[in-house]
């Protein structure tokens, strides 16, 4: 059974694509019905598996490494697998309201959606580092295709910088790829790091891939073409661009520095790593603070909330992994939800400037609500799944006594509060003079409460993997990286 | 057995020209175009940094290669469309003059 | 002696990344990127790899050249506007990056040179396992069975990049703008003779692909740069719609090389192994379709085709 659950991940959302791009029309919705809701139970088999046996693996056409590609599943990204899912599906819930799947464009919508959820699941599978370059361009071609398909000026110009610098990031992962090879005579990445040792060659390979892999992650400082792009996207993408797309590229860093180079990464790469976290967070949250626009604020929270993936490197054990773990689970679906809700204000406001967006609590008392519990979980308050990351990793840093660390993640979390307490003070506020927006061409009241519905369905997501955390846990401490385990 | 160090040599030169060339280019299709020759260079090195085996060199890079020129041409195609578009709807072929965009 | 042929294309290839990227009119730098490309055919040729020479050629040098040469073409149409040159800070200190880049490319490369070991253990279990395969083509055997999924993912890759592309144009964008046809006397006569000559030379490359250098990405190519002539000979036209047959060839190669993976999962086999030399040409042909399809619709930058000779 975990053969075929395996390859439901991947098969399913791929055809499914196929038949939405050559049988368009009527049929779309099925089609993508099709393509998607499967999904959960691939994914229940699958956990079962892994819950029973560690890990599980799959040598695609029965070749199994060096010759062959392997797919190989431990608890990370099982984990992963699953925030993807629900991402593609509850988002997807939101996003048939804008683009019905029979209509031209929803058809162009759902084949790159059903082709984004196909390429991440593949790539979370991939254990070749080769067939992983092949799945981050699908993904990045995907993206930005779903980034640019309303045609909105600033979107396909943040797309072109986008695409522009994935590919250089592409180019460098592969230079390293390249030398990979050359030094180990295999592509598979666990295999890879048992023939490779701290010498230059295998070291400058994974500085190259890692550069290519930080520009498409948009790590500070290369995180330049990630506002603009998350922030001018339709909002369906932007929730899945900000939860998934720019995460998949860290996880890769993930297992680059602590499985491939698990025994033999040098001294000064984790804490390297760790102060362009460190810069994420403090520049991010500064400039979320400086927005004049609600979802460019939610934008830099996005790099800001990067910045806290990469502290794994300088917490690295037992405790910081879960703890990265946990905070890219809990902050994917809190920023998809507030995506989502800035999204509705957008479509009834008629813009997210926040200088205009005086009162809209009251004609959008649910998406108000939403952006304040997602927001919760952001700045890691209990009883979010944020506070549960935050409070592992305070705890991480203070085990290792990194003072430094543990200002920056104190820090971090203040300027959170700053950033999000301003647009909910201003959505909040009673406006001296009533600003009528006649002009807006908003949505159907019922579209517009079912998009506030899933949104808020997303938050409270977030908010209850603060206070069942267990689970998750347990099995994350069942799967940990080989440096930390006792 | 090729000579290895000389394509190794012309492939950095090809690869550093590229960059320069991308840094410098306010053209995006010359950016674009600046891409695809990097992407050269870097075959050239997977092909040529693999180990010989029998005095051939390793097929399996050859392989890769041929699956990298493939997905070159696709990014790049879409690259193009993405541009053209771009132009028509700003008149603009450059990431340089942007313009802070508000809504 | 070869030695010295060696030495000499590597410095066309230096000499030509520098005419297509450096000074010069963007024109003249898209034909030199061409001319780049089929040196880098030569280039493959003389490290033993035809298939690639082929490919680089075809792909590389000719539909990538086509594509660039139609998007200028389009940019001109439109009249959009030159951007400004750079500052010429930004001019030196690129200079220094391109410089350092190059440097640390070759010192690393040479090192990877120097260190080379007695061969890659994926290589020589790739060498070992070709023999049972039947087929007499490592790089076929590699991109068909041993790491198929690879091929697979690149076959949607190029799909994506389709989709994206309508996307990108939108609705209201059904057709870009193609120049108008040539229609001189000869052109007539010479595309009756290279219509069907392309069909041919991709079939059998197709074919040849299980033994020899070729392969269903060289025949692909080939049908495409055939549907290209056709249309510049006016006589393939951009339709803004895409008809059944054309939606068909353009998922036909992910369809079917998933299909035939997912019976054989079914069957009791692994996922994706390929039951024989028929599933190879199977999945070869479909592959041939869909690469074809695919960039004859992107050179187009239309939803689909329409093969009326009169309008």
């Amino acid at each position: 059974m975990t053969a075929e659950a395996l390859t439901g991940l991947v098969f399913l959302p791929l055809l499914a694509a196929c038949a939405v791009a050559a049988l368009p029309g009527r049929l779309g919705g099925g089609f993508v019905l099709a393509g998607l809701a499967p999904l959960p139970l691939c994914l229940i088999v699958l956990t079962g598996a892994v819950v029973d046996t560690g890990t599980v693996s799959l040598a695609i056409a029965g070749f199994a490494s060096p010759l062959g590609i392997e797919w190989f599943v431990d608890p990370l990204a099982l984990i992963l697998l699953w925030l993807n899912t629900v991402i593609a599906l509850v988002v997807g819930l939101y996003a048939a309201r804008d683009y019905p799947p029979h209509s031209a464009r929803g058809g162009r919508f759902w084949a790159l959606w059903l082709l984004l959820t196909s390429a991440m699941n593949a790539l979370l599978l991939s254990a070749d580092l080769f067939n992983l370059f092949v799945t981050l361009e699908l993904v990045t071609v995907a993206a930005i295709g779903l980034l640019v398909i309303d045609g909105k000026p600033a979107a396909l110009r943040a797309g072109m910088r986008y695409l522009v610098l994935a590919l250089l990031g592409s180019l460098f992962y592969l230079l390293g790829v390249a030398l990979i090879y050359g030094q180990a005579g295999t592509l598979d990445l666990y295999q890879a790091g048992e023939r490779l040792g701290p010498e230059l060659l295998p070291v400058t390979a994974l500085v190259l891939m890692t550069v290519g892999l930080l520009v498409k992650s948009a790590v500070f400082p290369l995180h330049s073409w990630l506002p603009a792009a998350h922030g001018n996207a339709p909002g369906p993408v932007s929730a899945v661009l900000s939860a998934m797309v720019v995460k998949v590229s860290i996880y890769l860093i993930w297992r680059l520095w602590l499985w491939l180079a698990a025994d033999w990464q040098p001294d000064w790469a984790l804490p390297m790593l760790g102060l362009l976290g460190a810069g994420a967070i403090l520049y991010g949250s500064v400039l979320a603070f400086l927005q004049v626009r609600l979802k460019m604020m939610v934008a830099y929270s996005t790099v800001a909330q990067l910045g806290y993936l990469m502290l794994l490197f300088p917490l690295f054990g037992p405790l910081g992994f879960t703890a990265a773990t946990y905070h890219l689970l809990s902050h994917g679906l809190a920023k998809a939800a507030m995506f989502l809700a800035v999204s509705n204000i957008l479509a009834v406001m008629g813009t997210d400037r926040l200088d205009r967006l005086g009162g809209a609590d009251r004609r959008l008392p649910l998406d108000t609500l939403t952006l304040a519990l997602a927001g919760v979980s952001i700045l890691g308050l209990p009883p979010s799944g944020g506070f549960v990351s935050k409070w592992l990793m305070l705890q991480a840093a203070w085990a290792i006594e990194g003072w430094g660390w543990l200002i920056v993640i104190l820090a971090g979390g203040l300027l959170a509060a700053a950033y999000l307490f301003r647009p909910l003070a201003v959505l909040c506020a009673r406006p001296a003079t009533a600003r009528p927006a006649d002009d807006v061409r908003a949505p159907s009241p019922a579209g517009l409460r079912w998009g506030g519905i899933v949104a808020l369905m997303l938050a409270l997501a977030a908010l209850v993997a603060g206070l069942a955390p267990a689970p998750v846990l347990t099995l994350l401490e069942g799967g940990l990286p080989p440096g930390a385990r006792p | 057995m090729s000579h290895a160090e000389v394509w190794v040599v012309a492939a950095a030169a090809v690869f550093g020209i590229g960059l320069y060339s991308l840094l410098i280019a306010a053209h995006l299709l010359r950016q674009l175009i600046a891409i695809k020759v990097m992407g050269s260079a870097i075959f050239l090195v997977l092909v040529v940094a693999a180990g010989p085996i029998d005095g051939a060199l390793d097929g399996l890079p050859k392989a890769l290669v041929l699956t990298g020129i493939v997905i070159a041409i696709s990014a790049i195609a879409f690259a193009l469309a993405l541009l053209v578009r771009l132009a028509e709807v700003t008149g603009s072929t450059s990431l340089e003059d942007d313009a802070d965009d508000d809504r | 002696m070869n030695l010295l042929i060696d030495v000499l294309i590597a410095i066309g290839l230096v000499v030509l990344a520098w005419q297509a990227l450096v000074g010069g009119s963007l024109f003249r730098g898209i034909v030199m990127f061409i001319v780049f490309g089929l040196t880098m055919a030569l280039a493959w040729a003389r490290l033993g790899s035809p298939d690639l020479a082929m490919a680089e050629a075809a792909i590389g040098a000719g539909v990538t050249g086509a594509l660039l040469m139609i998007a200028y073409w389009r940019l001109r149409a439109l009249g959009a506007s030159r951007p400004t040159p750079r500052s010429r800070l930004r001019a030196r200190l690129a200079l220094g990056v391109g410089v350092l880049s190059s440097v640390l490319v070759a010192m690393i490369g040479l090192a990877a040179v120097e260190a080379i070991g007695p061969g890659g253990e994926a290589g020589q279990a790739l060498a070992a396992a070709l023999p049972a395969t039947g087929l007499g083509n490592p790089i076929t055997g590699v991109l068909v069975i041993f790491r198929n999924l690879d091929t697979l993912l690149e076959v949607a890759v190029l799909l994506a990049a389709y989709v994206a592309s309508r996307a990108a144009l939108g609705d209201d964008k059904a057709a870009l703008p193609l120049p108008p046809a040539q229609d001189a006397p000869l052109v007539g006569a010479l595309v009756a003779v290279l219509a069907p000559l392309t069909v041919l030379v991709a079939i059998y490359l197709l074919k040849a692909g299980s033994q020899l250098p070729g392969g269903a990405f060289q025949a692909g190519a080939v049908l495409a740069a055939g549907g290209v002539l056709l249309m510049l000979a006016g006589r393939l036209h951009p339709a803004p719609l895409c008809g059944l047959g054309l939606r068909i060839a353009l998922v036909a190669g992910t369809v079917v090389f998933s299909g035939v993976g997912i019976i054989m999962l079914a069957l009791g086999q692994p996922l994706l192994a390929v039951p024989g030399t028929w599933a190879v040409y199977l999945i070869e042909t479909a592959m041939m379709v869909s690469i074809g399809a695919t960039l004859v619709l992107l050179f187009a930058g239309s939803a689909g085709l329409s093969g009326k000779a009169l309008r």
